[in-house]
C-alpha cells in the first residue's frame, strides 16, 4: 500500500488541522506517514496544503500522482486536480459547486492565469461543477458531499461557524472512504484537541454525521488500510514519536543537554525554539525534574548568536536556531566563535533565497554559504541531516563534536525537514554525551594553550581567570600580532579540520544505500535523501544497478571517503534542491572528478520520489542537467 | 591593593587617554568591593575602550563591535552567579550596538554598562560618534558634524535601565564610587563616563569638561515606589536638557524586577538551577529522560 493524499484550502482556514488529523489517524492505525506542508508567507487567505503519503513501508518523501484530493475551497481543486491519478478520488463540499475555480481574491494572478489556460486547454468550464464533469470523464470518483448542511445540523444551537469544522468533515470523509474505523478518527480528534473537551465533542459529532452520510457510499480500494493489516503494522512499528522536523531537532537538543537557546523569530526555524520553551521541564521516570532549558527571544540574530556564545563560555550547551537571513546576520559572531574556538551550535534551516526570497519554501541553496560564511579562515563543522531521525540524533552529535574539537558546528537543515511531519521510533537513551577536554583551570591558566593535539583544555567562566578576544591572541587569550604566534595559532585552529576528518566515524560522513555493486551512484544530501532513497527499489527495477550516497559531513569535506564510493561507479549523478549543484561543486572540487549529471530543483518545492525517477531517466537518456518543476 | 587587579598586559592607550582614569577607577572599585576575580567578567566591545578587558586581572571577554551586551547577557543569563560588567565606547554601544543597548534596559538584566564617551571613533582616526554635538568639528572631521547627538542617560532611562550615572574619567575617586554603586545595584545600569580623547577630540577637553559639567549635590536619585517614577523621570529630563551635564548618580530605580526574577516567575527551577548548574549527562550518556513525561504529546 502506498497512498498519497492532498488536502488544501486557504491558509488559516483549518488546513493544518485537517492534515494533522489525517496524519494522526494513519499513524495511529500503525501505518508509516510522511506529510509535506506547503504554505505562503501569509497568515490568512492564501492557498496552502498538506501532501500526505502513507504506506506500510518506511517512507521519507511524497510521491505523485496523488490518490485523493480534499479541497476546502475551489482554488485547491483547481490547483491540484492535475496531480491526481486516474481512478483517484476528489472530496469537497457540494455548496461550492457553482463557484469559479480561479477567481478568488486571494489567488496569485500568475497562478490564476496559468490555471485558466490549463482549464481552457482541457476544455474545462471555470467552475467546480465544470471540473466535476471533466474529472468524471477521467475516471476520478467525485464525492461532492453536502458538508455545509451536515455541519449546520450538528452545530444547531451553537455559535460555531461552519468553516471551523469543515476540516474535520472533509478529513472524516476521506478516512471513511478509505474504510478506516471511526474509532481512529475519534482518537485523532482527541489527541489533536487534547484538553479542549468542548471542541473534541463538536468535532466527534461532525465525524459521526459524515460517517453516517457516507455509510452506504462506495469505498476506495486500498487493501491494507483496514482490518488485520492495521494490527500487523502496529506491532511492527512499536512506540513512535509523531513530529515535524522542528520538533525532532528540539527533542534532540534537549536529549543532548541543551540548556540555553537564543533565537529571533524567523520561518522556518522559530517553531523549534517555541517547542523547547514549552517543554520547559525535563522529567525522569519517577517524575523528578532533571533539567530545564532556558530560551531567550533576542532583539535580532546578531544578539542571538552573541548570547548563545556567552552561554557556551559559561560551560552551558547553548545554541541558536535560524534560517538564511538570520544566519547572514550571525556570520560575524560565527567568526568570533571560530577564532575563539567556541563550541557553539547553530541550527540552520535553509529556505528559498536570496534576501527574503521564498520565506516558507524549500531550498538547499545555502550549502556553500554555510561552509564559507565569515571572513578569514577557521575550522567549523557542517553536518546536514537527511531525515527526522537523523536530525534528532545529529542534534546531540553536534554538541559532542563542537565540544570535542572546540569549533562552531552548523547543523544544516531545510524547510522540507522543518515542516514535514512523520514518525520516528522512540530513541534509546543510550546516547553518548562527550564534552571533550574540560578543566578547572587553576593559576596561570591558558585558554589557548598550544598542545600536541591542538585542543586546549577548556575551563568555564567562573572557574578560573581567562581571556577571549576576536583579535589574534597568545595562549592566554590576550591580543597578539607577533607573526610567529599568529602562525602557531592559525595552524592550531586550521589543523582541526584534518583531526575532524580523522576522528569522525564514517557513518557521520556519508551513508550508503542500495546494492553493494552498482553502475550508477546518485549523490544527494539533506532531506532530498528521502525521495532518492525511497526511489531505490524502482530505480533498480529499470535494469541498471543504482545506489545512493548521502553526504552528511559537508565541512570539512570527507573527500577520501566519498571518493571510495565514486570509484566503484560508472556514472555519478547529483540530486539536490538548488540551481548550481552545490554538492556537485564540492565533489568536483574535493574529489577531483566530474559529476556526470545534475538533477536540480529550485521552484521552492521539495523533490518527490517520482521526480527522482524522472530525473534519473532523463540523465540516462543523455541530459547532463535536469531541472525538476513539480509541486504547487 | 588595586595593583593585584592589574594584568600583565601593557595598556597601549595614548598618553593622557581618559581610559587610564576609567581603568584605575575600575581596579579601585573592584578591590574595595572585594570582588572574586574568578567570578567577575569584563565584557567589552571594539575600539580603544574594548581593550580594557585585557588589562584587568579578571575574566575578560573582548567581543565584537557593538555586541558586548549580547555576549554579556548570554553569560549572565546562563550563569547568574557571575558578576558581569560591559565596557564599550559611545560609537560601539550607541552606534552599531544601539539595538542591544535598548534591549538590555528592557530586560533589566543585572549588568552594568560603562560607556567610555569621548565623542569620536578614536581607533579609526576620529570620526564623529553618536554623542558628538551637532555643529561640532573635531580635528578628524572634514566638516562640522550635521547629526544630532544622543544622550546616553536619557536613552538609558527610556529603555528601562534602573541605574543611571555619569562620571568623568579624570575624576577617579568619584568615578570609583559610581562604579561601586553601579556594581552593587541589582539590575541593568548605565554609567556614562565623559572621557577626553587627547589625540582626536580637541573639543571635549579638560577645560570643556570643567566649564560644562557639575557635580550633583542634594539630588535624590532613588525611586522606591512605582508612582514616584514618572515625576523623577521628568526631573531627570529637565536636568539633562540644562546647560551643563550632571555628574553623579542620576537615577536608581528599585521598582522593577530584574530579569532573573522575571524568568523565575515563569520557571521556578531557574533560581536554584540556572543552566550553568544543571547536569546534562550521566556516566557519559544522556540523562535518564522519561519520554512519556517529557515529550508526551509526540508519542503515539
Amino acid at each position: 500500500m502506498d497512498l498519497n493524499i492532498i488536502i488544501g484550502g486557504p491558509q488559516g482556514g483549518g488546513v493544518e488541522t485537517a492534515g494533522m488529523l489525517l496524519i494522526r489517524a494513519t499513524a495511529t492505525a500503525g501505518l508509516q506517514v510522511f506529510g509535506v506542508r506547503e504554505y505562503h508567507s501569509n497568515i490568512k487567505g492564501k492557498h496552502s496544503y498538506f501532501h500526505i503519503r502513507t504506506s506500510n513501508k518506511p517512507i521519507n518523501s511524497i510521491k505523485h500522482p496523488a490518490d485523493i484530493l480534499g479541497g476546502l475551497d475551489p482554488e485547491t481543486l483547481a490547483t491540484h486536480f492535475s496531480e491526481l491519478r486516474k481512478g483517484g478520488v476528489v472530496v469537497y463540499d457540494e455548496a461550492i459547486e457553482s463557484k469559479s475555480l480561479t477567481r478568488s481574491p486571494s489567488i496569485d494572478p500568475a497562478k490564476a492565469k496559468r490555471l485558466r489556460s490549463a482549464l481552457t486547454e482541457k476544455g474545462i468550464k471555470d467552475t467546480v461543477e465544470g471540473l466535476r464533469e471533466y474529472l468524471k470523464g477521467e475516471g476520478v470518483s467525485v464525492y461532492a458531499i453536502p458538508f455545509s448542511k451536515i455541519i449546520s445540523n450538528v452545530l444547531k444551537g451553537t455559535n460555531i461557524q461552519i468553516e471551523r469544522t469543515m476540516n474535520t468533515a472533509i478529513t472524516s470523509a476521506i478516512l471513511s472512504i478509505l474504510g478506516m474505523k471511526k474509532d481512529i478518527v475519534y482518537d485523532a480528534i482527541s489527541s489533536l484537541f487534547a484538553g479542549k473537551a468542548g471542541i473534541i465533542e463538536v468535532n466527534r459529532k461532525v465525524a459521526d454525521a459524515v460517517y453516517e452520510e457516507l455509510s452506504t457510499a462506495e469505498k476506495f480500494q486500498v487493501e491494507s488500510a483496514k482490518g488485520e493489516d492495521d494490527k500487523k503494522g502496529h506491532e511492527e512499528v512499536g512506540k513512535r514519536l509523531l513530529l515535524a522536523g522542528n520538533d525532532a531537532v528540539a527533542i534532540g537538543k534537549i536529549l543532548g543537554g541543551l540548556r540555553f537557546q537564543t533565537y529571533y523569530p524567523i520561518t522556518p526555524a522559530a517553531d523549534e525554539s517555541l517547542v523547547i520553551e514549552e517543554i520547559a521541564k525535563i522529567f525522569d521516570n519517577e517524575g523528578r525534574i532533571i533539567g530545564s532549558p532556558i530560551v531567550v527571544q533576542t532583539e535580532d540574530e546578531i544578539s542571538a548568536v552573541g548570547m548563545a556564545i556567552g552561554g557556551v563560555l559559561t560551560g552551558v550547551r547553548s545554541a541558536t536556531s535560524t534560517s538564511g537571513p538570520g544566519f547572514s546576520l550571525m556570520v560575524e559572531g560565527l567568526g568570533w566563535a571560530g577564532i575563539n574556538e567556541v563550541p557553539l551550535v547553530i541550527t540552520y534551516y535553509q529556505r528559498g533565497g536570496p534576501s527574503t526570497g521564498l520565506p516558507t519554501r524549500h531550498s538547499q541553496s545555502d550549502l556553500l554559504f554555510s561552509i564559507f560564511a565569515g571572513h578569514g579562515e577557521f575550522a567549523r563543522i557542517v553536518i546536514a541531516s537527511g531525515d527526522h531521525r537523523e536530525a534528532m540524533e545529529d542534534a546531540v552529535k553536534c554538541f559532542n563534536y563542537a565540544e570535542i574539537f572546540q569549533v562552531p558546528v552548523i547543523h544544516l537543515l531545510d524547510k522540507g525537514l522543518a515542516n514535514s511531519v512523520t514518525t520516528v521510533p522512540v530513541p534509546s537513551i543510550d546516547i553518548p554525551i562527550v564534552r571533550g577536554k574540560i578543566v578547572d583551570g587553576g593559576e596561570e591558566y591558558k585558554r589557548f594553550k598550544l598542545t600536541e593535539d591542538r585542543i586546549s583544555p577548556r575551563a568555564f567562566l567562573g572557574r578560573t581567570i581567562q581571556w577571549y578576544t576576536g583579535d589574534e591572541h597568545n595562549e592566554y587569550g590576550n591580543i597578539c600580532e607577533d607573526p610567529v604566534v599568529r602562525e602557531e595559532m592559525y595552524r592550531k585552529r586550521m589543523e582541526k579540520r584534518r583531526m575532524i576528518l580523522e576522528e569522525l566515524p564514517d557513518w557521520d560522513k556519508a551513508r550508503f544505500y542500495g546494492p553493494e555493486k552498482y553502475d550508477d551512484l546518485l549523490l544527494t544530501w539533506g532531506t532530498t535523501k528521502g525521495a532518492v532513497v525511497d526511489a531505490l527499489p524502482e530505480l533498480n527495477a529499470t535494469g541498471e544497478r543504482v545506489s545512493v550516497l548521502q553526504v552528511r559531513l559537508m565541512e570539512p569535506f570527507p573527500a577520501d571517503y566519498v571518493s571510495e564510493f565514486i570509484a566503484g561507479s560508472r556514472r555519478v549523478v547529483s540530486i539536490e534542491a538548488n540551481y548550481t549543484g552545490q554538492l556537485a561543486w564540492l565533489i568536483e572540487r574535493y574529489c577531483k572528478i566530474n559529476v556526470d549529471g545534475k538533477v536540480l530543483k529550485y521552484n521552492g518545492r521539495t523533490i518527490s520520489e517520482d521526480e527522482v525517477l524522472n530525473g534519473y531517466r532523463r540523465i540516462k537518456e543523455g541530459e547532463t542537467s535536469v531541472v525538476l518543476t513539480g509541486g504547487e | 591593593m588595586a595593583a593585584e587587579w592589574s594584568s600583565d598586559v601593557w595598556p597601549d592607550w595614548c598618553p593622557g587617554c581618559g581610559n587610564f582614569g576609567i581603568l584605575s577607577a575600575l581596579k579601585l572599585a573592584l578591590s574595595e568591593l572585594r570582588i572574586n576575580k574568578r567570578e567577575f567578567v569584563i565584557v567589552s566591545g571594539i575600539g580603544c575602550s574594548g581593550k580594557i578587558a585585557h588589562f584587568v586581572r579578571t575574566n575578560g571577554v573582548h567581543t565584537l563591535h557593538g555586541r558586548a551586551i549580547p555576549f554579556a547577557s548570554g553569560i549572565k543569563v546562563a550563569n547568574p552567579e557571575l558578576k558581569v560588567v560591559v565596557h564599550g565606547g559611545d560609537g560601539d554601544l550607541l552606534g552599531i550596538g544601539m539595538g542591544h543597548f535598548i534591549a538590555l534596559g528592557r530586560r533589566n538584566i543585572d549588568i552594568l554598562v560603562v560607556i567610555h564617551n569621548n565623542g569620536v571613533y578614536g581607533l579609526t582616526k576620529g570620526q564623529a560618534s553618536p554623542t558628538l554635538g551637532k555643529g561640532v568639528k573635531t580635528k578628524g572631521l572634514a566638516f562640522p558634524n550635521i547629526t544630532e547627538p544622543v544622550n546616553p542617560i536619557l536613552l538609558g532611562m527610556m529603555s528601562g535601565y534602573t541605574f543611571l550615572a555619569r562620571g568623568y574619567a579624570y575624576s577617579v575617586e568619584h568615578l570609583k564610587d559610581l562604579l561601586k554603586a553601579g556594581l552593587n545595584h541589582k539590575g541593568a545600569g548605565v554609567l556614562e563616563v565623559i572621557q577626553p580623547c587627547p589625540t582626536w577630540n580637541n573639543v571635549t577637553t579638560t577645560e570643556w569638561v570643567s566649564n560644562n559639567t557639575f557635580y550633583l549635590k542634594d539630588w535624590k536619585p532613588l525611586v522606591e515606589k512605582k508612582e514616584d517614577l514618572a515625576q523623577k523621570m521628568k526631573e531627570v529630563l529637565s536636568m539633562e536638557y540644562g546647560d551643563k551635564r550632571a555628574l553623579g548618580i542620576i537615577l536608581e530605580d528599585n521598582t522593577r524586577e530584574v530579569y532573573q526574577e522575571r524568568v523565575t516567575k515563569l520557571n521556578e527551577i531557574y533560581d536554584k538551577y540556572p543552566p550553568s548548574k544543571q547536569k546534562i549527562e550521566s556516566n557519559g550518556r544522556i540523562l535518564p529522560i522519561s519520554f512519556e513525561k517529557t515529550f508526551e504529546k509526540y508519542l503515539i
